[in-house]
């Protein structure tokens, strides 16, 4: 780092703005410019045809009355619940299966990537043959007894299904997140570990775990980010449906916004969703931070 | 040494067979979706597409439907859209972050905590909860509907100034310092010494660009109105609603567009897989 106190050579009052003025003009453009929109609309009413009108809190009122806001929290909440443990746990035992040391490993964790960097749209056609009537899914359901399911069709195993398919396409990434921090891990305590008679199991939780926390601390936060803002998996695979079964509050923020053009009461619930967002990002920072004391 | 191997060799392949066994089976979980799409592509019109038991093998493979789906849309048309947004996108992303990171990590001023938070907060506005006040601002600026409509929300992240910044502060300074000695100003000592010892840097993020122009949807979908300015993604939306298109078609469509992103993938996987790890621990 240059010298703190005093001008360097070459360097005047203002360099470091001339420098950063693209970025923060985009940044007041695209962000701060939108985030006020966002904020001043969720208290008004806009329908794009008429003028804005200020609405004070309205929108809020109306949405403790709306029942399809509770459909749509209630299903965003089980989005998490399921999609953590898929993301959270489940990588952990990929990224100790790639981190074996193998000939052609690289090979295996690039296949299981490829999900990740692959467009959702793509993906999702993908997911419709696989989970069709007559699909994969269903034929190996079959070999057990059970009958054919209209997966995206059918109300209890819409969100399921959905869930599972934003699971397998990040999967990839939390891999690689926990194998960067296997490969942190002092490998002298796991060998230790190993002399004192420890078994892999207990060698995993007594000595593997606890020297990941500050991975699992990033796991967690993105696990529940990504799953709290689902929506383009909602939108390619089943629109919110059937009968709201995969109505998301990203999906119903869509839907009020760019179907009904209701903008005002659509960005009182995306103040909702951000609002949620922060709450989850800022209660993973405490709870991790305390543990790290 | 040799006897070691020896004695040691067996026990190890049983092992061994069973890791590669279980690997492979995993492989077949995230891969499978792929396969399947790939063999809907090429199975002739006489073969079904599904069925129990699943039989994946074309019998015979045929490409008509790679061509029914680049005649039953503008194809082409889409593909040179992404092309063209990847190409704009990606140069001007990379430009405006290492600019901005420069002085986050390099130049001692006042503030410059403030300021790095304010980029970093980026990560609390997520392009879902933007897209109708960015609808709005390219509203008021006339600009709905339009190629620049579609890059320019996607010329900062706060991943691209946090790995710069990372990159920029890890320069030795005496490196800088005999540039400064003799007389080079502060763009030059940017420009010539720092922004090529960051390219491996610059690279991984010109990839992620690539990659997530080439996949953005939403927001493509949220401010074209116009089919000829579609990105491949949208393409893709608009073939599988398009009415009376095979599922064959449909797979052949989405299989050509996952080419460029696979082979670059292929082509620089190396790269890729060690820095996402490594980029989200920071």
């Amino acid at each position: 780092m240059p010298g703190l106190k005093g001008r360097v050579v070459g360097q005047h009052w203002y360099t470091p703005y001339v420098f950063m003025l693209p970025g923060l003009l985009f940044y007041a453009a695209m962000f701060a410019w939108p985030a006020v929109i966002a904020i001043q609309l969720a208290f008004s009413d806009y329908d794009i045809v008429h003028p804005v009108r200020f609405s004070g809190l309205d929108n809020f009122v109306r949405m403790a009355h709306d029942p399809r806001v509770w459909i749509a929290l209630r299903n965003s909440l089980l989005f998490v619940l399921m999609f953590l443990p898929l993301t959270v746990v489940a990588p952990l035992f990929l990224a100790m299966l790639v981190n074996l040391k193998l000939r052609a490993i690289q090979a295996f964790r690039m296949l299981y990537y490829l999900p990740v960097i692959t467009s959702m749209v793509a993906v999702a056609v993908a997911w419709r043959y696989v989970f069709n009537r007559e699909g994969v899914v269903n034929w190996v359901l079959g070999l057990f007894g059970a009958g054919p399911t209209d997966f995206l069709l059918d109300r209890h195993w819409a969100l399921p299904t959905v869930v599972l398919l934003e699971a397998w396409k990040n999967a990839g990434l939390f891999m690689m997140i926990y194998l960067a921090g296997l490969q942190s891990v002092p490998s002298d305590q796991i060998e230790a570990a190993t002399i004192d008679g420890a078994n892999a199991w207990q060698r995993l939780l007594n000595v593997v775990v606890p020297s990941l926390r500050p991975t699992f601390a990033v796991t967690l936060v993105l696990s529940m980010l990504e799953a709290m803002r689902a929506f383009e998996s909602v939108y390619v695979l089943t629109r919110g449906g059937p009968l709201d079964a995969t109505l998301t509050l990203g999906y119903y923020i869509w839907s009020k916004a760019f179907e009904d053009y209701d903008m005002g009461y659509a960005s009182a619930v995306g103040l909702l969703l951000w609002a949620i967002m922060i709450v989850l990002a800022g209660f993973n920072l405490l709870v991790t931070r305390r543990r790290d004391i | 040494m040799a006897r070691r191997l020896y004695r040691r060799t067996p026990r190890l392949n049983a092992r061994r067979i069973g890791l590669y066994l279980l690997l492979i089976a995993v492989a077949a979980l995230f891969i499978g979706p792929f396969l399947i799409l790939l063999s809907a592509a090429t199975k002739p019109a006489g073969q079904d597409v599904f069925g129990f038991p699943p039989d994946l093998i074309p019998r015979p493979p045929v490409a008509e439907w790679f061509r029914e789906a680049w005649t039953t849309i503008p194809y082409a048309r889409f593909l040179v859209n992404s092309v063209i947004y990847v190409g704009i996108t990606v140069p001007v992303y990379l430009v405006v972050s290492a600019l901005t990171a420069y002085p986050l990590a390099r130049i001692a001023f006042r503030g410059r905590g403030v300021f790095f938070m304010l980029f970093l907060s980026i990560m609390f506005l997520p392009g879902e909860l933007m897209l109708i006040p960015r609808f709005l601002v390219m509203s008021e600026l006339g600009l709905t509907d339009t190629f620049a409509a579609v890059i320019l929300p996607a010329i900062l992240s706060s991943l691209g100034i946090f790995l710069l910044r990372q990159a920029f502060s890890q320069i030795p300074d005496e490196i800088v310092e005999a540039a400064r000695v003799d007389g080079a100003n502060e763009f030059a000592i940017f420009w010539r010494i720092c922004v090529p010892i960051v390219a491996p840097t610059l690279a991984v993020l010109a990839i992620l660009g690539f990659v997530s122009v080439w996949n953005s949807f939403i927001w493509p979908l949220v401010v074209l109105t116009s089919q000829s300015k579609f990105p491949i993604a949208l393409g893709i939306a608009y073939l599988s609603g398009v009415s009376g298109t095979d599922v064959r078609g449909l797979a052949a469509g989405t299989v050509i567009s996952l080419v460029p992103v696979v082979v670059v993938f292929l082509l620089l996987q190396k790269r890729i897989l060690n820095s996402m790890g490594g980029a989200v621990k920071g």
